[in-house]
C-alpha cells in the first residue's frame, strides 16, 4: 500500500422530482445546494474533506452533479426540474451503481474514503411495485461483514419525508436501522407546509455535514445527525424502531 | 512605530528567516484559514511539546532522541485540547531507553489525561520491571493492566465516575498505547535490540537507509485493504484477552526507530508515497528540534489530527 492524498467524506442528496414537487417546493429544493456550498465555505476543516453529489429521480433517476468539491470554482450547481412519477427503485439502483463507481474512482486516485451518507428526500409514495423498490434498496444497503457478501460500500441512509411521503415507508429506508451507527429519519409534521419542511430538511442536511467535521474531531468517523431537540420547527426525527404513528 | 533615527534605531536585529511551515502536497484550505482556538476547559495543557536529548549508555553508546507532539488543525479549529502524548525514561542502570506514544480517543472529554497516564506510568512500570528482568522477558500484560487500572482509578477518584464500569470510563477517557524498549549501548554486533508493544493504531517503524530509504512497519498498516476507512481502534483502559506478542527487532547506526500517532501514520500510509519520501529524507539524521517540530506538524489537506512522533537514532 502507498499513501493517500486526502481522506474524504462523500455525501449524496437524492431528491424526488415527481410533478408534485412543482412550485414552491421546487424552489425550496433548488435552494439547498447553494446554501450547502455557502455553509461549507465557512468551515475549512469540513470544506477540505466533503465531496457532494446530487441525484434526482422521477420515472427514472439521473446524476445531476457528480460527486465533487462544492468549493471548486469550476463547479456549476445544477437546477432541479420536475419530470414524472416516483420510482424509488430507479433511485436506489442508480445510487448502487454511482457509489461503487465513485468510491472505486476515488480510491484509484489515492484518496481514503469514509462511508458515504445519502440523504433521500421524497414527497410521496413510490409509484413502482413494493417488491421492486424494496429489492433495489436491499441491493444498495445489504452487507454481511462475516461472509463479505452484499455491498461493502453501502451508504448510511437518512430519509427526509415531506408532504405525502408515507412515514412507514420512509422509516423502512433508515440504514443502518440499529446498532451503534444507527441512522434516523426526519419527517414533516402534519399540517406543515412542504416548502417550509424542505427548508428545514436543508438545515438538517447542512448541520449534519458540518457536524460530521466536528464528529471526526471528537471520535466518530462519519455523519453526525442533529439532536432531536435541536431540530428546526415543523419536522420531527425518528429511529427505525420507534412506534410513532 | 518610531521614526528613522528614533530611539529604536540603534538596536540591531539579527536577520533570521521567519519560521516556515512544511507542506507535503496540497496543504488544503484549512491550513491557511483555520484560526487556532484555545480549549478553555484545560488552559494549562500545551498545544506543542517537544524534547531533544542524547542519552548516554554505561558502555559508551549513545542514542539521539527527538520527540514532538503538536495539536492538530481540527482541534485548533474546534477549540479542543491536544490528545496525543509521548514519554521517555531511562532505566536505573542506563542500559535501556523506554519510550511511549499514546493517542487519546477523541470521543472522550478527558482522553488527553489517559494519554498522559499511558506515557508516564507506562514508562515507569517498564523501567521498574527492567530493574530485575531482561527486556525479552517483560510482562507486557502487567504494564497494560497497570496503566488501565490507573485510568479507571483516575476516572473514579478524580472525575466523579464513582461506581463506573469499564465502558463508562472508556467513554470519558481512553488512549492507545505504544511502547518501545531500546538498548542504549550496541551489542557486539553493533546492533541494538528493540522491543515494541502496541495497542491500537499508534505505530512503530524502522526507517532504513537506502535509495530510496524504506519505512519498515513493525505492525500491520491501518486500513490496508479495507474498502471504506474506519476510525475504530483499540485503547486502554480496555486490555484485550488475546494480546498480540511484542515485536522484537534491532536498530543499526544509520537507521531510526520512529514511533508515531495516527495523525502522522495515516498520511504516511505504507510509507512509499511523498509523505514517506519527505520524512525519510528529513529524518535520515536527527534535525534540530525546532525543525523537527515543523516537520511533525507538516501541512497536508484533510490530515488535521494531532501529530506526535518520537524518534531514536543510534549514535555511531
Amino acid at each position: 500500500m502507498g499513501e493517500d492524498r486526502a481522506k474524504l467524506l462523500p455525501f449524496y442528496l437524492v431528491i424526488d422530482m415527481s410533478y408534485s414537487m412543482e412550485g414552491e417546493n421546487l424552489q425550496a429544493a433548488n435552494d439547498i445546494m447553494p446554501a450547502l456550498a455557502d455553509a461549507i465555505a465557512e468551515n475549512p476543516i469540513i470544506g477540505d474533506k466533503v465531496r457532494f453529489g446530487l441525484v434526482d429521480f422521477a420515472d427514472d433517476a439521473q446524476v445531476l452533479l457528480p460527486l465533487c468539491d462544492l468549493l471548486d470554482p469550476d463547479i456549476t450547481l445544477p437546477g432541479l426540474m420536475t419530470r414524472g412519477g416516483t420510482s424509488y427503485a430507479a433511485a436506489f439502483r442508480l445510487m448502487r451503481k454511482q457509489i461503487e463507481h465513485d468510491v472505486l474512482q476515488l480510491k484509484a486516485d489515492n484518496y481514503s474514503v469514509h462511508r458515504p451518507a445519502m440523504f433521500f428526500l421524497s414527497d410521496g409514495a413510490p409509484t413502482d411495485h413494493d417488491h421492486d423498490w424494496r429489492s433495489a434498496f436491499h441491493e444498495l444497503t445489504h452487507y454481511d461483514r462475516q461472509t463479505g457478501t452484499g455491498f461493502a460500500m453501502y451508504p448510511n441512509v437518512i430519509p427526509f419525508g415531506v408532504a405525502n411521503a408515507d412515514p412507514r415507508t420512509m422509516q423502512s429506508l433508515i440504514h443502518p436501522a440499529d446498532g451503534v451507527k444507527q441512522m434516523r429519519m426526519f419527517v414533516m409534521d402534519e399540517g406543515n407546509k412542504p416548502a417550509v419542511a424542505i427548508r428545514a430538511m436543508a438545515e438538517i442536511l447542512i448541520s449534519s455535514v458540518l457536524n460530521s467535521g466536528m464528529g471526526m474531531a471528537t471520535g466518530s468517523s462519519g455523519i453526525a445527525l442533529p439532536d432531536p431537540d435541536q431540530l428546526p420547527g415543523g419536522v420531527s426525527s425518528h429511529t427505525a424502531d420507534e412506534d410513532f404513528l | 512605530m518610531s521614526a528613522p533615527g528614533g530611539r529604536h534605531a540603534a538596536v540591531e536585529r539579527p536577520e533570521r528567516p521567519p519560521g516556515r511551515p512544511v507542506d507535503i502536497g496540497d496543504p488544503g484550505r484549512a491550513a491557511a484559514t483555520v484560526v487556532p482556538r484555545p480549549d478553555g476547559r484545560f488552559p494549562f495543557h500545551n498545544d506543542i511539546v517537544a524534547d531533544a536529548a542524547r542519552v548516554p549508555g554505561p558502555a559508551g553508546g549513545e542514542l539521539h532522541l527527538l520527540a514532538a507532539s503538536v495539536r492538530g488543525l481540527s482541534h485548533l479549529y474546534y477549540g479542543k485540547v491536544r490528545q496525543d502524548a509521548f514519554g521517555h525514561l531511562v532505566t536505573r542502570d542506563g542500559r535501556w531507553l523506554v519510550a511511549a506514544v499514546a493517542d487519546g480517543v477523541s470521543a472522550g472529554s478527558h482522553s488527553h489525561v489517559a494519554a498522559e497516564i499511558v506515557t508516564r506510568l507506562g514508562c515507569r512500570l517498564l523501567v521498574e520491571q527492567l530493574d530485575d528482568r531482561p527486556a525479552a522477558e517483560l510482562d507486557w500484560r502487567a504494564v497494560l493492566d497497570g496503566v488501565g487500572g490507573e485510568i479507571v482509578r483516575h476516572a473514579r477518584q478524580r472525575l466523579g465516575l464513582v461506581d463506573s464500569t469499564l465502558p463508562d470510563v472508556a467513554g470519558r477517557l481512553a488512549a492507545t498505547a505504544l511502547f518501545a524498549v531500546v538498548a542504549v549501548d550496541p551489542a557486539e554486533t553493533g546492533d541494538r535490540p528493540v522491543h515494541v508493544m502496541s495497542l491500537g493504531d499508534t505505530s512503530a517503524w524502522v526507517l532504513r537507509p537506502g535509495a530510496p530509504p524504506a519505512w519498515d512497519p513493525l505492525q500491520a498498516v491501518k486500513n490496508d485493504g479495507s474498502v471504506v476507512a474506519s476510525a475504530a481502534t483499540m485503547a486502554l483502559p480496555g486490555v484485550p484477552v488475546e494480546l498480540a506478542p511484542p515485536v522484537t527487532t534491532s536498530l543499526t547506526p544509520g537507521e531510526a526507530l520512529v514511533l508515531m500517532s495516527d495523525g502522522v501514520g495515516d498520511p504516511l500510509g505504507g510509507g512509499t508515497g511523498e509523505v514517506g519520501e519527505y520524512l525519510a529524507g528529513a529524518w535520515r539524521e536527527p534535525p534540530d528540534p525546532f525543525t523537527f517540530i515543523a516537520q511533525v506538524g507538516f501541512r497536508r489537506r484533510t490530515y488535521d489530527d494531532d501529530r506526535t512522533v518520537l524518534a531514536v537514532w543510534p549514535v555511531q
